[in-house]
């Protein structure tokens, strides 16, 4: 409710812009996840910035006192540690027609939600959000996977770049059997 | 148990090359084998870099059996089972951390980091004193020992010393990684489980027969993340009426680990240890960095036949040394279920460059994420999903590659055999298996599991 009270005193067109800002923040969002559930996979790279960082930590069991090491940083082993270049060869992978564990491919669909901009310079924003990552594949394999992504977006051409991706999961243990599709 | 010696003979036959399905489905084979193999081997806890300050913990299995691994004041490392001496509730919930005491969250019974019992509580107004906590530590792991940093430990106080029990096959395998430098674990440790059977994610680390199937996606130029583009093609393997549903002939890259002319080097030893894989002047185009070998410190610690040898070594039952420096556990959870950990290793010197570079590599290829492990996940859980028919169950499976032409050659304290690919890695993992299942005393398990002169 502290919230509202903030929104108050902010004038009238600055929430206006909030809001136009956080609406095309959010149909970006809606519209990466459309190309990732449609298997659009080049598509979907080039909304990465040529210099961007897509990160998935190991997360551990960790004692409450020793909760800021509960996730690993880059340059600690982690489940994805990619370079737009790293991204393009996952993506080649895919489309090769050997991939096995994507042929027949999985079934996907990515929920985004809980939208927030906590930073913006201008020209680039950070943004974390709320994913469901929901996958079926074959006949009886299913997987949900819930987290949270934080994002630096940058503002190109009336649309955003993402430079940066740190995927949280609400797991440490994988409760899955490989990870081979895109968050 | 009702299953016999002679039935257990039955399910693996070294002359036919052939493994019968019921191993790997079977949950009276999996009770058998907690008992037989898990509850008397040694078995990899962690490193001890993993530890390096006083009250450090790390959380390993045996078995079924939870154990903290904890570093002491005084420099030396025990390992105790996770369960409190009064009601057996866990005395500690997370994964790794540092503690000063291990508190019991049921009735407060509070342990120091050797296991000691200190603190009960009402040990006065309840227990009128008359408790002696001197015998209500946590249990300690019958025997824990550190090869080269590599912390194991075993439950059977009548196992032979860590270092007779590797021998020179199981020391080979674990010097692969410690001869490189002065190596210490990068944080964090990939765990995930795959719905397979833990045999066949163990038995799939000597079969230098799939990556070129399963992984021929992985070894296209520019996947991998190493520099495959520039590796030397290899003459391609006959793919001869290999073709896909689609009727297309199978087309696979000449890059990555595939191709004829690739020696490779098997070596066999004692209790099922064995390592399997090219030999370190085949595995050039491999992308995997071989020049520490030429180190005076690796030569001397490889010996002379052991530098040749660049294959996958398995310290039976599940730790595996994959080439990646990575130390990967297969740790069997049910018959369908085993979860995977992986240990990444890099020197403690290397400039920060190597060391990430390292790092971003072994996030690449191996763990769930793994350009090479995801396809792995998927046969191995399809292969155990069809052991479960009845009728699927009667094929045997097949590991007849080679079989019958692997000639042992002993020299420099190994056994080795020398070919083209083969399955005598895997085949003799399975003999081990089926000895160790029979519960013999340790001194017959070791002269079964010795190799003769022919597989």
């Amino acid at each position: 409710m502290q919230m509202s009270n903030e929104m108050k005193s902010v004038p009238r067109e600055d929430r206006i812009a909030a809001m136009v800002l956080h609406y095309e923040v959010e149909r970006f969002y809606y519209d990466e996840a459309a190309l990732l559930d449609s298997h659009r996979y080049e598509e979907w790279l080039a909304l990465f910035a040529d210099d961007a960082h897509y990160f998935m930590p190991i997360r551990r069991t960790r004692m409450q006192r020793e909760m800021e090491k509960e996730f690993t940083k880059p340059g600690e082993m982690a489940f994805f540690d990619d370079t737009k270049t790293l991204l393009a060869g996952r993506i080649k992978k895919l489309g090769s027609g050997r991939s096995w564990a994507e042929d027949p491919p999985s079934r996907t669909r990515h929920l985004i939600t809980n939208v927030r901009i906590l930073k913006e310079d201008g020209s680039t924003f950070e943004v974390q959000s709320n994913f469901h990552l929901y996958r079926t594949r074959l006949n009886s394999e299913e997987t949900s996977w819930i987290g949270s992504r934080r994002d630096v977006l940058r503002r190109v051409e009336g649309s955003f770049q993402i430079v940066d991706r740190k995927i949280f999961l609400e797991q440490t243990v994988l409760l899955s059997r490989n990870l081979s599709n895109f968050f | 148990m009702a299953l016999a010696n002679t039935e257990i003979d039955e399910l693996v036959s070294l002359e036919r090359g052939e493994v019968d399905r019921r191993i790997y489905t079977d949950p009276e084979i999996f009770e058998l084998e907690m008992q037989r193999i898990f509850a008397r081997s040694w078995l990899f806890l962690c490193h001890e870099s993993q530890i390096p300050e006083p009250g450090d913990f790390f959380q390993s299995v045996m078995g079924r059996d939870n154990v903290l691994v904890v570093r002491q004041r005084d420099g030396s490392i025990k390992a105790m089972l996770n369960t409190c001496a009064h009601r057996g509730n866990a005395v500690c919930r997370a994964e790794e951390g540092n503690a000063k005491n291990f508190l019991c969250t049921y009735h407060g019974w509070s342990y120091g980091i050797d296991g000691r019992l200190n603190g009960v509580p009402g040990f006065k107004t309840f227990y009128d004193g008359q408790l002696d906590k001197s015998r209500h530590g946590l249990a300690q792991v019958a025997q824990v020992a550190s090869y080269k940093g590599f912390v194991f430990g075993t439950h059977d106080a009548s196992a032979p010393p860590l270092e007779e029990f590797l021998g020179a096959t199981g020391r080979l395998g674990l010097d692969q990684i410690a001869a490189r430098g002065d190596m210490v674990v990068v944080p964090g440790i990939q765990k995930f489980i795959i719905d397979c059977n833990w045999k066949i994610a163990v038995d799939n680390l000597f079969d230098w027969y799939h990556p070129q199937i399963t992984h021929a996606s992985a070894f296209q130029p520019g996947v991998m993340g190493t520099d495959t583009a520039s590796a030397a093609e290899r003459e391609k393997i006959d793919l001869s009426e290999v073709n896909m549903d689609s009727g297309a002939a199978l087309d696979l890259p000449a890059t990555g680990i595939s191709g004829t002319k690739f020696d490779q080097v098997v070596v066999l030893g004692e209790y099922g240890h064995a390592i399997g894989g090219p030999t370190a002047s085949s595995s050039g185009n491999s992308a995997f960095d071989t020049t520490w070998r030429s180190t005076a410190q690796a030569r001397a610690a490889l010996g002379p036949v052991g530098v040749e040898v660049a294959g996958h070594p398995n310290i039976f039952p599940t730790t595996w040394i994959a080439v990646s420096v990575q130390l990967s556990l297969r740790i069997p959870r049910d018959p369908g279920h085993t979860e995977i950990w992986w240990f990444t290793f890099v020197d403690r010197n290397l400039p920060r460059e190597t060391r990430d570079f390292m790092v971003t590599i072994a996030c690449r290829i191996f763990g769930p994420g793994g350009v090479l492990e995801q396809d792995d996940g998927e046969n191995w859980a399809q292969a155990t999903a069809q052991t479960r028919g009845i009728a699927s169950r009667r094929m045997k499976h097949q590991l007849t590659m080679g079989l019958g032409r692997g000639k042992i050659i002993k020299e420099g304290g190994l056994s080795r055999i020398e070919g083209l690919t083969g399955e005598h890695g895997q085949l003799w993992t399975y003999h081990s298996w089926a000895q160790w299942m029979k519960g013999l005393s340790w001194d017959e398990l070791k002269r079964v599991t010795t190799p003769g002169d022919f597989i």
